[in-house]
């Protein structure tokens, strides 16, 4: 079950239940138990029916409101240079803290 | 929109999947990194058919969200990208219990999507609901978290088999990934 169509297809997984949502709502919509229980049933017909690998159900929900959000995520065309330069010093951070991590749990 | 298509029923130009290749691609291009993200990519795809009803099937459950740790910041819903709250190793819980799991550490929609729902990311809830009405046999009784490291090698050699053997023990007839 996920969001990001084009980097599951591009893996390659047996089956896929696709929602055509913003990331991070890959079983549903929030607070939406309906559309919570149709997304894990269509997973599970996937797993019964699919004939075979790569195959892609879209469900057929979609995000309330407009559109608009997927021409926002990461869209460099919406940024202006400082925005840009602030997010590469915020990313340059994180990447820090996760190295460290890292480097912990390797450390065990 | 022209009137004459608009009339035909289509949805926006720009309502389709979004190309997140492509659009991390030149974000992180742009941000003044090089050397592009490779991502994971087989020409060919494993596939094994369920072998029995799912009425019979024991469902196990694996995700990328987080266990919260409190003395890790802001896991809360919205918050910024929580790399101290990434974790390195596979970990198993009870699927008897009601876990606390968090997305901070994962690079979701922080403008739209709310993250404050787990039932939105983690379905444990709603496959225990399928499981006591019988469409599946039962829920594997522990659910398994993927480490998100950016290091391909490391979830390919070693987090993929560590998932699969826990699967295994728990006598799964097959697994849910939740990618978030």
């Amino acid at each position: 079950m996920g969001c990001a169509k084009d980097i599951v297809e591009h893996c390659g997984v047996p089956r896929f239940l696709f929602s055509d949502f913003p990331l991070g709502n890959s079983a549903g919509r929030p607070h939406d138990p309906d559309s919570q229980r149709l997304t894990l049933e269509l997973a599970l017909r996937l797993l019964e029916t699919a004939p075979g690998p790569r195959t892609t159900m879209q469900s057929p929900l979609h995000w309330p409101a407009d559109p608009r959000w997927k021409l926002d995520f990461s869209n460099i065309d919406q940024l202006s240079d400082e925005e840009i330069a602030r997010r590469r010093q915020d990313f340059d951070k994180v990447k820090a803290v996760a190295k460290q991590r890292r480097e912990e749990a390797a450390a065990g | 929109m022209n009137e004459q298509i608009s009339g035909l029923g289509f949805a926006d130009a720009h309502d389709c999947p979004v190309p997140y290749m492509d659009r991390l691609r030149s974000y992180y291009l742009a941000l003044g990194y090089g050397n592009p993200y490779k991502w994971a990519h087989y020409a060919d795809t494993p596939f094994t058919p369920l072998e029995k009803p799912l009425a019979e099937a024991r469902i196990a459950l694996v995700t990328t969200a987080a266990p919260y740790q409190p003395d890790q910041g802001d896991q809360g819903p919205g918050a910024p990208y929580n790399a101290g709250a990434k974790f390195y190793n596979v970990y198993s819980d009870r699927a008897d219990g009601a876990p606390d799991l968090r997305i901070s550490h994962l690079g979701y929609d922080r403008k739209y999507s709310t993250a404050d729902d787990i039932n939105s990311y983690f379905p444990l809830a709603q496959l225990k609901t399928l499981a006591s009405e019988g469409r599946i046999k039962d829920v594997a009784p522990r659910f398994h978290g993927a480490p998100t490291n950016r290091s391909q090698a490391a979830t390919i050699d070693k987090d993929c088999p560590d998932i699969l053997d826990r699967i295994r023990e728990d006598g799964a007839d097959a697994a849910i990934i939740v990618a978030n």
